[in-house]
């Protein structure tokens, strides 16, 4: 029962570890839109531009 | 299913449908749907036409059985450019101006790498993955647009561009092609509520995975781990829950503890124990489940809390967002603002050049041109040109009027039909616009706040709890201070009011999250409530009773006859144009028949073309009577009817005989009559209020049955807030509906304003509820959604309070441990949460007024 002693604070260093990183990702913006990745997932991808513009 | 065809066109039926496939002949036929070839093994429908797989030949057969199948294929032929009824929106070129100077880019665009600039626009009309699929097209459809990334319910554009490539008016323009209508996204306010939605967020994540935590090693502890067998270990959990327990509270209970204190101290100037705020209890409870939970932990005797409160802050958080984020999304419907009047101005410089400048540059004395289509910036007089001025925004008149030199114009209206030089005498602020919208967006706080049932509660618990505390005392004392301490601690965790503080936001987050799927938007919770002590209900004319634009009202006569008459009319901009041309379509005439040709205005009578073989008249009976012989007489009558309802009359003469005749005017809505009876059957007293003519708005009201006295036009927007005044002065309860500047001053003078659809700038910002729905039915629809939304209030909150009584009582019988609370607050969380979400309020099923949602 005495490793509970090592891996409580290593469970709880990825558990901090997550919550950083759900700070960056809401920081970020990318909970700002539930609704609309939703969507994209339906559309096809474009055919590649001959410029050379990057793609989205 | 047949052979797949080797390469799909994008869009198969515009232009030539059918294309030539290889290998065996029989199968270039094309689809009888799709135009696709059917391959080599076609799939018969019903009427035996061939069509490439299964699919197709079902949706025909199912178009044919509705009755569709003619009109269908007709409409498949079209190239949409050739039917200019269904022109598609033509941004104004002073908007798209706007979008190029250099002081917009640098004011609403930001910098990126390499010289790109951002920029978020709104763009109108967005509703499906279509739409999102076509926006995000911008980047390979424009040259210089890097990236475009549409969010669909917010209807905004995040697009990056490079200024040196491309201009945002051209982006505005594709957009306008397809009937999308983009605006920059002036407002900032928006940006700050993205802000504290998104730091709310991350408490409340932070909470729950506080929390999560927590629970965990309190379950270790509930399932044994006591101090008995493993004192080490026992203690450790202890201090591991306190290590978490402390960031929860402080971070995650911050606003908790901040509004508890601005409640206490506001209570305390005013010596009134109701001012305390439902986060009061809620706060006292955390910090004394936590301080007692903390020195058990250092003590190492007694029991810990660290759980129970976790959760508790968590809970209460996620309801917090929740509302925001409801709260959010009504708010920023009301946020699209349509320039109202623009912001730039064409200013004719001394040499007789026009530059387009900043409004805030011209003034009084200055003289601006206003090309035909745009709205006219400046308060002032016409010095040169005539044309026709659409008032709506101001009057709320449907009908266009004359202006020529010497005549006053207005900022706000817009200029129909020629160019008009004006000599501005109001500007900005000045004009009678300014004024409006100033009052408007400044307004004093207009009525007392509301303060929520569940708010009220507020202090009465804490007063209650504090008594309950002392009984306990009392009670437990001769016992020992320890058991008296326990058990007051356990009746404020017990007690904390996590479901109560959860109740109100869930219930309105819900119903306004439901409402505005359902196109209404409203504004705050407040409203809601509001809406339920309404008693008198103010309807604009314009729009809201009536469809809002000119259409053929009735007509007699020759059906083909209307669609010549459209043919000819097609490119006219006269209101009669508009409603035949809407009505009957200007490419509704079989292809044999041709565009019109050879057509010639004469101003004020009306209008002569040819189509095809035909000639055609279209114009004031009397003209046309004069040209083509006299109309017989039931036409006359009908004619003479029509007048007195105040449309205007319009005759038709194919090849010199009179063929039919029309009523143009704004036609009633056919749902008003019912509803208005229903509106009124409930209780609530009717009114009309319109700018609009005397003698139409007396009409309207005959046709909906309501008492002359109850309608009345010509009503300035001044006129209307001081109705609404006087109404209040009687102690009603008014709920004000519009759409135009015109009813902007009294919606925010309502107890509640409601906005519809289409709505100006300046309605939105006053109103409370935003109704994208037009018509009166999306009315009924708000008031008896408000009223089951509060009804699910009341027993949400009857609710809480009964499972409070219960815990309260339980504590103070000793019979309260961690466990007990732990398991009792999900238990009571999630029956508040199921009562929220599957409340009546703003259902699926048909709505009051018996209509399916229509969409316009």
């Amino acid at each position: 029962m005495n490793v509970l002693f090592i891996l409580v604070p290593l469970a709880l260093s990825l558990a901090l570890a997550g919550v950083a990183a759900f700070r960056w990702a809401v920081r970020d913006g990318q909970f700002d839109d539930v609704e609309t990745p939703a969507v994209r997932i339906l559309l096809d991808d474009s055919p590649p531009r001959n410029e050379a513009a990057p793609r989205p | 299913m047949s052979v797949a065809a080797p390469e799909r066109p994008r869009v198969a039926w515009r232009g030539a449908p059918a294309r030539p496939a290889p290998g065996a002949p029989a199968a270039e036929a094309a689809c009888a749907h799709c135009g696709l070839p059917v391959g080599p093994r076609p799939v018969l429908t019903g009427a035996g036409e061939a069509c490439c797989c299964t699919g197709c030949a079902v949706v025909r057969d199912a178009l044919a059985a509705a009755g569709l199948g003619a009109d269908y294929d007709r409409l498949r032929g079209f190239d949409p450019a050739a039917r200019p009824g269904s022109r598609p929106k033509v941004p104004e070129a002073l908007a798209l101006a706007e979008l190029d100077a250099p002081a917009f880019l640098a004011a609403h665009t930001r910098e990126a790498e390499g010289g790109r600039r951002t920029v978020e626009l709104f763009v109108d009309g967005v509703h499906c993955a279509a739409c999102v699929w076509l926006v995000e097209r911008l980047p390979y459809e424009i040259d210089g647009v890097e990236a475009a990334r549409l969010d669909l319910p917010r209807a905004r554009l995040a697009l990056t561009f490079d200024p040196a490539r491309v201009r945002l008016s051209e982006v505005a323009r594709w957009l306008a092609r397809f009937g999308y209508a983009a605006h920059p996204a002036r407002q900032s306010g928006s940006g700050g509520a993205t802000e504290a939605e998104r730091k709310l967020l991350v408490r409340m994540g932070v909470a729950w995975a506080l929390a999560g935590n927590v629970m965990l090693v309190a379950f270790a502890l509930y399932s044994g781990l006591d101090a008995a067998a493993d004192p080490a270990l026992a203690a450790a959990a202890r201090w591991v829950s306190l290590v978490l327990a402390v960031p929860a509270v402080a971070y995650g209970g911050a606003p908790f503890f901040q509004r508890a204190w601005a409640s206490i101290g506001a209570a305390w100037r005013a010596r009134d124990a109701r001012r305390l705020h439902l986060d009061t209890p809620i706060a006292l409870g955390v910090l004394a489940g936590f301080g007692q939970s903390a020195w058990a932990t250092v003590t190492g005797r007694g029991e810990v809390w660290f759980d129970s409160v976790a959760v508790l802050i968590a809970a209460l958080l996620t309801a917090r967002w929740l509302q925001l984020r409801s709260r959010r999304l009504a708010g920023e419907a009301s946020d699209r603002l349509l320039a109202l009047v623009p912001r730039v101005a064409r200013r004719v410089g001394p040499d007789g050049t026009v530059a387009v400048v900043s409004l805030d540059e011209v003034r009084p004395g200055d003289e601006v041109e206003v090309p035909a289509g745009e709205v006219v910036p400046v308060d002032g007089v016409v010095t040169r040109g005539a044309s026709r001025l659409d008032r709506a925004v101001l009057t709320g008149e449907a009908r266009p009027e004359p202006v020529a030199i010497g005549g006053r114009v207005e900022a706000g209206a817009t200029n129909l039909s020629a160019p008009l030089r004006v000599r501005a005498e109001r500007v900005g602020e000045a004009t009678r616009v300014g004024r409006l919208l100033a009052w408007v967006e400044r307004g004093e706080a207009r009525r007392a706040p509301v303060t929520l049932l569940a708010d009220r509660i507020g202090g009465g618990f804490v007063l209650a709890v504090f008594a309950l505390a002392a009984v306990t005392a009392a009670i437990w004392l001769p016992a020992g201070a320890d058991h008296a301490v326990a058990h007051i601690v356990a009746l404020l965790v017990v007690t904390c009011p996590c479901a109560l503080g959860m109740a109100t936001p869930l219930t309105f987050a819900v119903a306004t999250g439901r409402a505005a799927r359902r196109g209404i938007f409203v504004k705050s919770e407040e409203a809601v409530q509001r809406l339920t002590e309404v008693d008198t209900v103010v309807l604009d004319k314009t729009g809201t009773l009536t469809e809002g634009r000119m259409t053929i009202a009735a007509w007699e006569g020759d059906a083909y006859a209307l669609d010549l008459a459209a043919a000819v009319e097609a490119h006219a901009t006269h209101p009669v144009a508009e409603a035949l041309v809407r009505e009957r379509g200007a490419g509704a005439l079989p292809e044999a028949v041709g565009e019109a040709g050879d057509v010639e205005a004469e101003a004020g009578r009306g209008v002569r073309g040819r189509v095809g073989s035909h000639t055609v008249i279209v114009g004031r009976p009397d003209w046309v009577e004069a040209v083509s012989g006299p109309l017989p007489a039931p036409w006359r009558e009908a004619l003479a009817g029509w007048a007195a309802e105040g449309h205007t009359p319009v005759a038709v003469a194919v090849d010199g005989v009179p063929a039919a005749v029309l009523a143009v005017g704004d036609r009633l809505r056919a749902d008003a009559a019912a509803l208005v009876a229903q509106l009124e059957g409930s209780g609530k007293r009717v009114l009309i209020l319109s700018g609009d003519h005397p003698a139409a708005v007396a009409a309207v009201a005959a046709r909906l049955g309501l008492a002359p006295e109850r309608a009345h036009g010509g009503v300035s927007p001044e006129g209307k807030r001081d109705a609404v005044a006087a109404m209040q002065a009687e102690g009603r309860v008014v709920l004000m509906v519009g759409d135009g500047v015109n009813d902007a001053a009294a919606l925010r003078q309502a107890d509640v304003g409601a906005a519809v659809g289409g709505g100006t700038t300046a309605s939105l910002v006053a109103a409370d509820l935003f109704l994208t729905r037009p018509g009166v039915a999306p009315l009924l629809d708000a008031l008896d959604g408000a009223r089951l939304a509060l009804r699910t209030v009341r027993r949400v909150l009857t609710l809480s309070l009964v499972y409070n009584a219960v815990g309260a009582a339980a504590a103070m019988a000793g019979l309260v441990t961690p466990l007990v609370a732990a398991a009792a607050m999900p238990v009571s969380s999630l029956a508040v949460v199921a009562l929220a979400v599957f409340q009546p309020a703003f259902g699926l099923r048909a709505s009051v007024s018996g209509l399916r949602n229509t969409q316009e």
